[in-house]
């Protein structure tokens, strides 16, 4: 548990044996116990972990700020003041002052009806003694520090009013208004889309070495762990199993839990590299190595070209996985990917389109053939969410041509708002396809009822996002799965029981659960469920929104494995939705990409991934912090100059 | 057998719980259990059911009910020799505690207050339990086809909840009371329910609202359900919990309304009787016999506090949000034992 | 937003418009016209029943009936407003309507302030301390008010609040001290759950409030203060600089230095003013619009004083001793209202039975705008009681909800993680939060009011749209109870509009259009 590096710094804040509980039902719940850790002044401290493990709990703990059934014990010093017990009036003093907070959720984590401008006042006179002319041309600079367009118009804006990536810049000039000697970020971009995440990491990097703060950084997420993080710690149910320099914990985990978890994390770039890439950790460390030394002297064109070339080569399995060549081969293609999406500013092949383009470019071999047979068509398909009430029709999906192959699986990528759930629900009849046509399977869905799409349905199955939400609580899972034989097929009685036994053996569950209710399950068992439910009538087409989304790393590998057997098993033609490039890589062997309600780019995934074309594409692919922080070094500069070239779009 | 058990140790890490205290409290149960072991946790609800309970039975056994005699020998109607001087209530502390013939007194007719607030009692609650079928049949229905489709039948909803509400009950109430009431408690019932019951097709009407967007509504009708179907077997059920707490409330609001009507005039008249009645024809003797006056009262009051802490309880058990957290009070006694258990432990150690 | 009330206002009088058609028929069926001659024995029967059709014009159909009534009303757009008639009595309704929209008015607009202050600090107290003696206390009474049927509670209250007080002023003999110190007990318990805190500081709280209960109680009694009851100058300048310490510390914090020094000066300048404020009212003949001048004077003062003590921050000043002003403006007001009382309960109408328990003012009495205003506060005592204490709970309930929903939002943790103090906390980041709801609460609370000031005027014999409602039922006078539920919905619409506009005053998401 001892730190190998050891800073000259002096330690901002030095936890020893924390440990945090919660009072249910007469007793003592542990959250966290024996957390021992420094913070120095200036470094980025990680903790990692999934939910549940306490990370979130027991940085509250620092600040009296669980809830009020929590309770910390153990002793956290800050510069020889011990926050454990502190009384409130005392503490009121160090919140906000000395220890600062960056919340998740910027959505909710500012009150709605005081205007930004007054919260950072509110907090700058809290703890200073300054005027309010004074506070207010301070948080002027802070909204310039965190780089808020407009600061002046802003200062006056209510939080609805700013988009999510601003309110949580807000929430970072509020934070650091007093310069804090301490700074907890707890997961302070999970809620955001991945570009934004993106902007707010660069902004966090910048501000770290402005200020001369400690960081506390609560993620589940590897990426930017390995994008921020000086150091480390992994927690696993209330207690750390590694601690340490990040990169030593990336490169050489001891801890068998921070082993899985690394392997458990989707890698993009993975997919292009073929079996070799990223399998040994070994593999990676070198690779990186050669990486640097690479990059250093190859220009744009070139490795734009290698990663051309290479992308081809990936087809073909390699000859000799670990021979150095392939790991070189390899290396270029990743730094021509960054190279390429660095150099978007220059000529191009994507140089003619423009960002705002709504045009759809596709890959060679991904041209949109409808003569083909094929188990989902868009033709040139609109959607529309209907008015209700006065609430006017909203289009969310314009001049999509799409199409997948019986047994193919596309992945369709976006942000929020990009309409690619949209067009999930459409090829459901779940919403209705205004212009164009939608075709499932050979038949035109266009303009059916809800009647007459029924005997459709045993065609399509779906899994949604949220395992919690997509099972109806109030029924046994069993019954959930066997709906649909019951309402299609008439299947009753121990015929049905038999059905659901062999689905839920086929999603690698215990038959005995069937009787169980959703909130008896965790997250990954509830998934799994709702696959099965999915699969129940053998569909020829998937549609998976965003299915492992709401669920933790590990889980979500697992959730992942399952669903790649199955989908050799069954053989059914999937369109998998998502945000996450680096899950899309992963499954599908085509990638399309939305962008406000338009189909941007679509190719084979070894093509959009390593060549992305649109440079809307390029910003989303530059944006997604690896799990290694070498090469996440190497991807950040890369990142900070694509977001650059592409700001404000 | 074993199979089960080494897929469920593969599976041990998928149950590092999202929420380890929700996943303590609802170990082996149906949401049902789980509601209903929380309700019993209520300690004012409890209290209410059983003096509820206890009231309704009481009120049911002493005087009948329709053809069944009851255990107390005197009725509502015939009226009999004043025993103490106006009337008064003949129970006293002499030789203990004895009830003597008229515990809750006599009118001016001499007739028995305790028949007459126990037959009283027995009408307010089947008026209040008509209301209460009313709200929710029409309320449920209503609310969850508005909520359900939308469009024109919501709008239609919306209209005529705005056109109930805009009037206080109390008036619609007096004019309806007009038109049905007399001595008849089950019409009353019926119609006072038929104003009451748009409050509730409100609610459900957002909470069906809020369940269709549900994902699980979405992957029924995937799975082929028809809109019957997924109204009444898979949402309905979810919006159980708005429906009883609701109801509840209904009649809480109901009983005193009925009260009310009557008092004025408008709801039960002689010679039909309940308990607002019963106040209504005695008020003008409150100076002379208070407890005339008093009882019915305090019988109204009852039932509706009890009804009202059923459907706190009720509220309390459903709210899914409602964590139990324990009481500052609590807290503290929970930080001293474990103090007192740490320091006996370290004083073991110590003493080894 | 102007758009969107335009088009709630013009909907909903739609809906009232069917409203009243339906109820229109409803009556002419629930309605018996001739229920005084049913059981006449005149010999002239049939020419009775003849005259009283003629006269309610009652061969011609329900329907055309209507709109003969609507075309009368609808003739109030140009001024020639015409109801119809109450036909037992024979009065115009207009006529009828005159004082009783008054009456109502304002027994419902002083039972709703009251309410709706008192329910919100009860319920935020209560919020705030969740799941303490205190909160189940405050449950409890809620809990029971819902429960009291109104009718019942106006019995009581006519019994020990005008009958037994009445007879307590004229006779001040005690017959035993237990209850006085019950209560002072149970005020002591009221506070130190209120207040809460440490044990120690319960145990302050508890005693010191227990002793000025009792103190201030035997001093009320012992001094003879309910037989002729003033503030004095000593009163206006306690309270007031009492007053001025709540204020500062609710709106900005006792630390503040600079705004409690504002309003302990606002406190004093009124106490200066007092002797010549007494001059004034005596030389000068008084009524609402020099009460209007003088209030208008008083917040001038009062922003006056604001800006001169300026400090940072000039409007946390300003609204603080804004506030403090019209509380000692009202206490020297009450205080003049207070020194008629002697003349007041010896006037041979009142006959020293001052609290009243009939009508909406005494009649026959004759005294000064001061007496005239007494008059109307001791008639309006009891009637308002009633009406408070049914909406009292609800908006405890729903302050109370809505303040614990507020309290676990994640701006609060923010607001905490900021370092601000939990006063702050509440008072600036949750409250307002929690009072949007209520203003959707408000316009449902002012109709359920209405319905309960029917009863209320009933028994209180308060001569205002309630009664006239139940009278003219009971009379089976359609005209009269299609003019009240006319102007009972143009009561609920205004409410409603209120309502809207005090959401988009509160609520900047309504307000600014993103």
């Amino acid at each position: 548990m001892s730190d190998s590096t050891s800073t000259a710094k002096s330690p901002v804040l030095d936890v020893k044996d924390l440990g945090v509980n919660f009072w249910v039902n007469d007793e003592w719940w542990m959250a966290a116990e024996e957390l021992n850790y420094t913070v120095n002044a200036g470094e980025v401290l990680a903790i990692v972990g999934e939910s549940g493990s306490g990370k979130s709990q027991s940085s509250m703990s620092l600040l009296g700020l669980l809830p009020s059934n929590g309770r910390a014990t153990g002793s956290a010093k800050m510069g020889g003041t011990e926050l454990i017990g502190m009384p409130p009036e005392k503490m009121q003093q160090i919140r906000g002052n000395e220890i600062s907070v960056i919340f998740q959720e910027p959505m909710t984590a500012l009150n709605p009806v005081y205007t930004a401008g007054f919260q950072i006042v509110e907090t700058l006179r809290v703890h200073l003694d300054v005027g309010p002319t004074e506070a207010k041309e301070r948080a002027l600079e802070l909204m310039r520090l965190v780089e808020i367009p407009d600061p002046e118009e802003r200062f006056h804006s209510f939080p609805h009013q700013l988009s999510g990536g601003q309110r949580q810049r807000i929430m970072i000039a509020q934070a650091l208004a007093c310069q804090p000697k301490l700074l907890i970020a707890d997961e302070p971009t999970t809620a955001l889309d991945v570009t934004v995440q993106a902007e707010i990491l660069k902004l966090m990097r910048e501000l770290k070495s402005k200020l001369d703060a400690g960081i506390i950084l609560i993620t589940h997420d590897m990426g930017v762990v390995a994008d921020m993080a000086d150091r480390m710690i992994v927690m696993k149910a209330g207690r750390v199993v590694e601690s340490g320099n990040a990169e030593e914990i990336f490169y050489n985990p001891q801890h068998p839990y921070t082993k899985q978890l690394l392997e458990a994390v989707p890698h993009l770039g993975t997919g292009i590299e073929g079996e070799a890439f990223g399998a040994e950790l070994s593999d990676i460390e070198d690779s990186a190595v050669i990486h640097e030394s690479d990059a250093a002297h190859g220009t744009a064109e070139d490795t734009a070209d290698a990663a051309g070339s290479s992308s081809d080569q990936a087809a073909h399995p390699p000859s000799a996985t670990l021979s150095p060549f392939v790991t070189e081969g390899g290396a270029d293609r990743v730094s021509g990917l960054a190279e390429a999406a660095e150099a978007a500013g220059q000529p191009m092949r994507g140089d003619d389109i423009e960002m705002d383009s709504t045009e759809t470019y596709y890959h060679p071999g991904s041209q949109a053939d409808f003569s083909q047979p094929s188990a989902l068509q868009l033709r040139d398909a609109a959607i529309e969410y209907p008015a209700i009430g006065r609430k006017k029709a909203f289009r969310a999906a314009h001049h999509i041509n799409l199409m997948v192959a019986p047994g193919e699986v596309v992945g369709l990528v976006g942000e929020s708002g990009s309409g690619k759930t949209t067009i999930g629900r459409a090829a459901l009849g779940l919403l209705p396809t205004v212009e164009g046509d939608m075709v499932i399977n050979g038949t035109s869905i266009k303009g059916l009822s809800n009647k007459q799409l029924r005997p459709l349905r045993k065609e399509v199955g779906i899994v949604f996002q949220d395992p919690g939400s997509s099972l109806n609580p109030r029924l046994p899972v069993g019954e959930s799965i066997g709906e649909p034989l019951y309402l299609h097929e008439g299947m009753k009685g121990p015929a049905l029981s038999k059905s659901v036994e062999e689905l839920l053996t086929a999603v690698e569950l215990p038959t005995s659960m069937r009787n169980r209710y959703p909130h008896e399950l965790s997250g990954g068992q509830r998934q799994r469920i709702g696959i099965a439910r999915a699969l129940t009538l053998r569909p020829k087409l998937l549609i998976a929104d965003e299915p492992t989304s709401a669920l933790d790393v590990s889980v979500q590998a697992k959730v992942l494995d399952l669903f790649e057997g199955l989908q050799q098993e069954y053989g059914f033609a999937c369109l998998f939705i998502s945000h996450d490039l680096a899950v899309i890589e992963r499954i599908a062997s085509r990638i399309a990409v939305m962008r406000h309600g338009f189909l941007v780019e679509i190719g084979k995934s070894s093509q959009v991934v390593a060549n992305p074309v649109h440079p809307y594409t390029q910003r989303l692919l530059s944006a997604v912090p690896v799990p290694d922080p070498r090469e996440q070094r190497k991807r950040r500069e890369a990142r900070d100059a694509v977001l650059e070239a592409t700001a404000n779009a | 057998m074993s199979t089960n058990n080494d897929r469920q140790n593969a599976l041990a890490p998928d149950d590092v719980g999202d929420n380890a205290i929700e996943a303590k409290e609802t170990e082996g149960l149906s949401q049902g259990k789980i509601v209903f072991r929380k309700f019993l946790r209520h300690k004012g609800a409890m209290i209410s059911i059983g003096v509820f309970a206890f009231v309704a039975l009481f009120a049911f056994s002493s005087v009948g009910f329709g053809p069944i005699p009851g255990w107390w020998i005197y009725n509502h109607t015939s009226s009999g020799q004043i025993l103490n001087p106006g009337g008064a209530p003949t129970w006293s502390f002499s030789n203990f505690f004895s009830l003597g013939d008229h515990p809750f007194g006599q009118d001016d007719i001499g007739r028995d207050n305790f028949a007459r607030v126990m037959k009283g009692t027995q009408i307010s609650i089947i008026v209040m339990v008509i209301i209460g079928l009313v709200c929710l049949v029409i309320g449920t229905i209503v609310g969850a086809l508005a909520g359900y489709y939308r469009g024109w039948i919501d709008s239609l909803l919306m209209r005529i909840t705005d056109g109930f509400i805009i009037l206080p009950v109390i008036v619609i109430g007096s004019i309806l009371g007009k038109l049905v009431g007399g001595a008849n408690g089950p019409l009353l019932g019926l119609a006072l329910g038929a104003i009451l019951w748009t409050g509730l097709a409100r609610l459900v009407r957002g909470d069906f609202m809020s369940l269709r967007e549900r994902e699980f509504v979405d992957s029924a009708r995937v799975a082929g359900a028809s809109d019957f179907r997924i109204m009444f077997k898979h949402m309905l059920p979810n919006a159980m919990g708005v429906i009883i707490v609701n109801t509840t409330l209904v009649m809480s609001q109901a009983i005193v309304l009925e009260a009310a009507l009557s008092y004025l005039g408008f709801g039960i008249s002689p010679p039909g009787i309940s308990l607002g009645q019963l106040i209504s024809e005695y008020q003008t003797s409150f100076a002379t016999r208070p407890w005339l006056f008093w009882w019915p009262g305090l019988f109204i009051i009852v039932i509706a506090l009890c009804v009202n802490f059923i459907g706190d309880g009720l509220r309390d058990a459903f709210d899914p949000r409602m964590k139990t957290i324990p009481s500052w009070r609590k807290m503290k006694k929970a930080e001293r034992m474990t103090q007192n258990k740490v320091a006996n432990t370290t004083q073991k150690e110590e003493a080894k | 937003m102007t758009r969107f009330i335009l088009r709630r206002l013009l909907s909903t009088a739609l809906v009232l418009l069917v409203v009243t058609f339906v109820l229109y028929l409803l009556l002419n069926v629930a309605l018996d016209f001739f229920w005084d001659l049913r059981s006449s024995t005149s010999p002239n029967i049939e020419a009775l029943y003849e005259s009283r059709r003629r006269l309610l014009d009652l061969d011609t159909p329900a329907i055309v009936r209507y709109f003969k009534w609507l075309a009368g009303v609808g003739g109030c757009v140009v001024g020639q407003c015409d109801f119809g008639i109450a036909w037992k009595s024979g009065q115009e309704v207009t006529s009828q309507l005159q004082g009783a929209i008054a009456n109502t008015v304002k027994l419902i607009t002083a039972s709703t302030i009251v309410a709706i202050v008192l329910g919100i600090a009860v319920g935020m107290v209560s919020a705030i301390r969740q799941y303490s003696g205190f909160d189940y206390f405050i449950t409890f009474v809620s809990f029971l008010l819902y429960s009291l049927p109104v009718f019942w509670v106006a019995v009581l209250l006519k019994q020990y609040g005008a009958i037994e007080i009445n007879n307590f002023i004229n006779d001040p003999t005690l017959s035993s001290w237990v209850p006085i110190i019950l209560v002072c007990v149970a005020l002591g318990l009221f506070w130190m759950g209120a207040l809460g805190g440490g044990r120690k500081r319960r145990l302050i709280t508890f005693l010191a409030a227990t002793v000025i209960t009792f103190v201030t109680i035997y001093y009320i009694l012992a001094s003879g203060w309910l037989q002729a009851p003033s503030i004095g100058i000593v009163g206006v300048v306690v309270i007031g600089l009492g007053a001025a310490v709540v204020m500062t510390f609710l709106s900005t914090g006792l630390k503040n230095k600079r705004v409690l020094y504002a309003t302990l000066a606002m406190a004093v300048i009124g106490a200066l003013l007092y002797m010549p404020l007494q001059y004034l009212f005596y030389y000068q003949e008084m009524n609402w619009l020099w009460m209007f001048g003088l209030l208008i004077v008083t917040i001038g003062v009062a922003v006056g004083v604001g800006l001169a003590f300026r400090g940072p921050d000039p409007w946390d000043t300003v609204r603080t001793t804004f506030f403090t002003g019209l509380i000692v403006a009202v206490l020297i007001f009450a205080d003049r209202v207070l020194q008629g009382w002697g003349d007041y309960s010896n006037q041979p109408a009142i006959n020293n039975r001052p609290i009243a328990t009939i009508g909406a003012s005494t009649p026959n009495l004759e005294g000064d705008f001061w007496i005239a205003n007494l008059d109307t506060f001791t008639h309006l005592l009891l009637p308002s009681i009633a009406l408070i204490l049914i909406s009292f709970a609800s908006y405890t309930r729903y302050t109370r909800g809505s303040m614990l929903e507020v309290m676990g939002q994640d701006y609060i943790r923010t607001a905490r993680a900021k370092g601000l103090n939990e006063r702050t906390v509440v008072m600036r980041h949750a409250l307002r939060n929690a009072l949007l709801p209520l203003a959707s609460i408000i316009p449902v609370d002012i109709i359920t009011m209405i319905g309960g000031a029917v009863i209320t005027e009933t028994i209180f014999g308060w001569n205002g749209m309630g009664k006239l409602f139940i009278d003219s039922m009971r009379q089976s006078e359609l005209d009269p109870i299609m003019a009240y539920i006319l102007i009972t919905g143009l009561l609920a619409i205004i409410a409603n509009l209120v309502a809207d506009f005090l959401y988009a005053v509160l609520d900047p998401r309504i307000r600014v259009n993103a």
